[in-house]
């Protein structure tokens, strides 16, 4: 009864979230937001930064014919727009004081003829209003705890989670008893401001997602496909590698890297050793292409998630825009592996065990055969589903989160298994992170650093590309790439806007979700695929050591990263779209 | 008969532990039982849901490696078995130790002359096992 219960209100939460998230957002009805003075004028315009990015929560104070106390007080709102509907007329002068903790400018005063104009009824757009940064002491408490936090996850002092919620918590209690105790200047941004950070698309799509893959990885279908590999090849190692490279790629594009590794690594080790190969010369391509295929598919990495929600690029878009480039860096990548391992391979014997083959097959039996038919019809529904809901207005969360509605409901009922396969904590680092970045966003951080990739950038498209790409993908070998990729969304946002070539086709998200995800290859500490199959390898007694890795992964990563570069170019540049 | 335990995994050090303990088997005509750890703590940094998936793989993985040693034990003509447990090393090792009854524990030395590591195993590991099992031990 309490199972029943629990499935069907886990079910009704996930369908109601999913409908929450269709439908539109609600848009005043006419009228509604007027307050009746419908007669008389109003002032509007747009507040932005000196790199022409919104400022939102800027408070606007008006002031008529040079008195103390305002006639009007009103909020810019997320775009940067604000509107002050004017109770009554002025005598002579009207003057606008706008502040923000972070921003600074000078009151604005109309003119004569502004002035004249208000009088006479008719309403005035001030156009573009420019701030200039405040640079106060909330500013260095955000950047230094975000750079803080940074450090702590690369170096793994902190889980993910701990540290970023630590972050957040710093920047609260300074905004609270720094800011209000002490001098405004420490205020950051309260609670509510934080709130709207959080890109509610992204925790729902990851949820549902989580739900969907928990499903199918339980079944044993990724043992089964690297035991395949290994029967397809006949002991060839040279074949092995490119099939495992082959499953890898397809796996990682339509499931998360660390769930693909964590189910292919033991099998691939069984292999090796049956094989008498190094382990970690099948291990090594392995984790390269499961980092490089995730970047095809919305879903396959989650940085991926995180630029596809924040630049509304899709399933399809990521598909077609991504694919090609993606196959061309695998295959570079491949031959590169093969090339440096072609001594080793040569020496790998081609036959094992009757007792050992049994066992490899034992290992890699398919589990569940009546789960994995029903959860891979649900899982293609649900790729289908990707691909075609551009066109129903439905977002890839919606998707989601009614695909795993239908596994819990169809597939596998037990709702409290599945509750715990769900991982909380990864939902809990990205609410946090969101915040974490909206602190620095807030502050001016991220524009800054904008404006000063802008200058050096230019409008030079060929520069933006190598820039993202190169950037990204080296700050990648060491810095966990999802906080990095979260930061550097409104910095590509700036540099689409002023790169003339990059506005409308978004060809600097793709460079971002190509560099961070290659970029993740270049050290052992890049990525946790990297570190969970270094971390296997060591307990089966067979150490996958910093050096031995970025023997290869370091030449790997850079031709792949310009591979990436060259492919966005070709396709963009040459190609159209 | 006597019984001795080794505690082994994959690679090259473990297969001279292997061969060691094969030869200590023959010497004593004891029955040799191969014994892994599949130990996750590897999995602490990662969240809670990954762990069970990861301890059942690393479990299969322990018996393919010990199927190999048994393998290669009886082709010595020693008896053999193995045995996979999860959790901790030293705990996981005294069960099994007093499960199998055990005369004596064999430990491989570390593959990469890596002192502090044979240090412990040596000055502290190897007194703890002694203390709680009655077993011999050895690191070789």
């Amino acid at each position: 009864m309490r199972g029943t219960f629990w499935r069907y209100g886990l079910a009704l939460f996930c369908l109601v979230a999913a409908i929450w998230l269709w439908l539109p957002d609600p848009a005043p009805a006419s009228g509604q937001d007027g307050d009746g003075n419908e007669s008389l004028p109003a002032l509007v315009g747009f507040l932005q930064n000196p790199q022409g990015q919104p400022i939102a929560v800027a408070e606007l104070t008006l002031l008529f014919d040079e008195e103390d106390t305002s006639v009007a007080t009103v909020e810019s709102r997320e775009d940067g727009l604000w509107e002050i509907a004017l109770p009554r007329l002025p005598e002579h002068s009207v003057e606008i004081e706008i502040e923000h903790p972070h921003y600074a400018m000078d009151p604005i005063k109309l003119n004569e003829e502004q002035v004249l104009s208000l009088k006479q009824g008719e309403s005035l757009n001030l156009g573009d209003v420019e701030m200039g940064y405040r640079y106060a002491l909330g500013f260095w408490v955000a950047a230094i705890t975000f750079v803080f936090v940074l450090l702590v996850i690369a170096f793994e002092r902190m889980p993910n989670a701990t540290a970023a919620l630590f972050g957040v918590a710093v920047v609260f209690a300074v905004t609270s008893f720094g800011g209000n105790l002490i001098s405004e200047d420490l205020h950051v941004f309260d609670f509510e401001r934080a709130l709207t950070y959080i890109n509610w698309e992204v925790i729902f799509l990851v949820m549902g997602m989580m739900i969907v893959v928990s499903v199918i990885e339980a079944t044993g279908l990724f043992q089964w496909l690297a035991f395949q590999a290994y029967r397809w090849s006949r002991g060839q190692p040279t074949t092995l590698v490119i099939v495992l490279v082959i499953i890898t790629t397809l796996a990682s594009a339509l499931l998360d890297n660390v769930t693909t590794m964590l189910l292919m690594v033991p099998i691939t080790l069984e292999i090796a050793i049956a094989l008498n190969l190094p382990p970690t010369s099948l291990l090594i391509p392995e984790i390269m292409a499961s980092n490089i295929g995730g970047i095809s598919t919305l879903i396959g990495t989650p940085t991926n998630i995180l630029i596809g929600a924040y630049a509304e690029i899709s399933f399809n878009d990521f598909l077609i825009n991504q694919t090609i480039g993606v196959i061309l860096a695998l295959v570079v990548m491949t031959l590169y592996v093969l090339w440096h391992y072609r001594n080793v391979y040569n020496k790998g014997e081609k036959g094992i065990s009757p007792t050992l083959y049994a066992k490899l097959e034992e290992n890699a039996k398919i589990k569940n055969v009546k789960v994995l038919r029903k959860s891979l019809l649900v899982f293609v529904l649900t790729i289908v589903v990707f691909a075609i809901g551009e066109g129903l207005h439905m977002v890839p969360a919606v998707t989601a989160l009614l695909a795993a509605t239908v596994m819990l409901v169809w597939v596998e009922t037990d709702v409290q298994k599945m509750l715990s396969l769900v991982d909380w904590t990864t939902l809990v680092f990205f609410m946090a992170l969101f915040m974490l970045v909206g602190s620095i966003q807030e502050v001016g951080l991220i524009s800054t650093i904008a404006g000063f990739m802008g200058d050096v950038v230019g409008s030079n498209l060929y520069a933006g590309v190598f820039v993202i790409v190169l950037g990204v993908g080296f700050l990648s070998f060491s810095i966990a790439n999802i906080p990095l990729a979260a930061s550097m969304l409104p910095v590509v946002e700036y540099l689409s806007g002023n790169i003339s070539g990059a506005a409308g086709n978004k060809i600097l998200y793709y460079g971002l979700s190509m560099g961070a995800a290659m970029g993740g290859n270049g050290f052992l500490i890049g990525g946790e695929t990297n570190l969970m199959t270094a971390g296997v390898a060591e307990r089966a007694g067979y150490p996958l050591s910093f050096g031995k890795f970025a023997k290869v992964s370091v030449p790997v990563t850079i031709l792949t990263l310009l591979v990436g570069s060259l492919w966005l170019l070709f396709r963009f540049e040459v190609l159209g779209g | 008969m006597s019984v001795i335990l080794c505690a082994t995994r994959g690679g090259e050090a473990s297969i001279r532990t292997q061969q060691r303990a094969i030869e200590l088997a023959k010497e004593r005509e004891a029955k040799l039982v191969f014994i892994f750890v599949a130990d996750v703590s590897f999995m602490d940094h990662f969240t809670k849901p990954r762990v069970p998936g990861m301890e059942a793989e690393m479990e299969h993985l322990g018996e393919f490696l010990l199927l190999m040693a048994k393998e290669r034990a009886e082709k010595a003509g020693v008896e053999a078995d193995f045995t996979v447990r999860t959790g901790d090393f030293k705990p996981a090792l005294i069960d099994a130790a007093k499960e199998v009854e055990a005369t004596l524990i064999v430990l491989g030395r570390p593959a990469d002359a890596n002192v502090t590591t044979l240090e412990y195993l040596e000055n502290t590991l190897s007194p703890a096992l002694k203390e709680a099992t009655g077993s011999e031990v050895m690191v070789v």
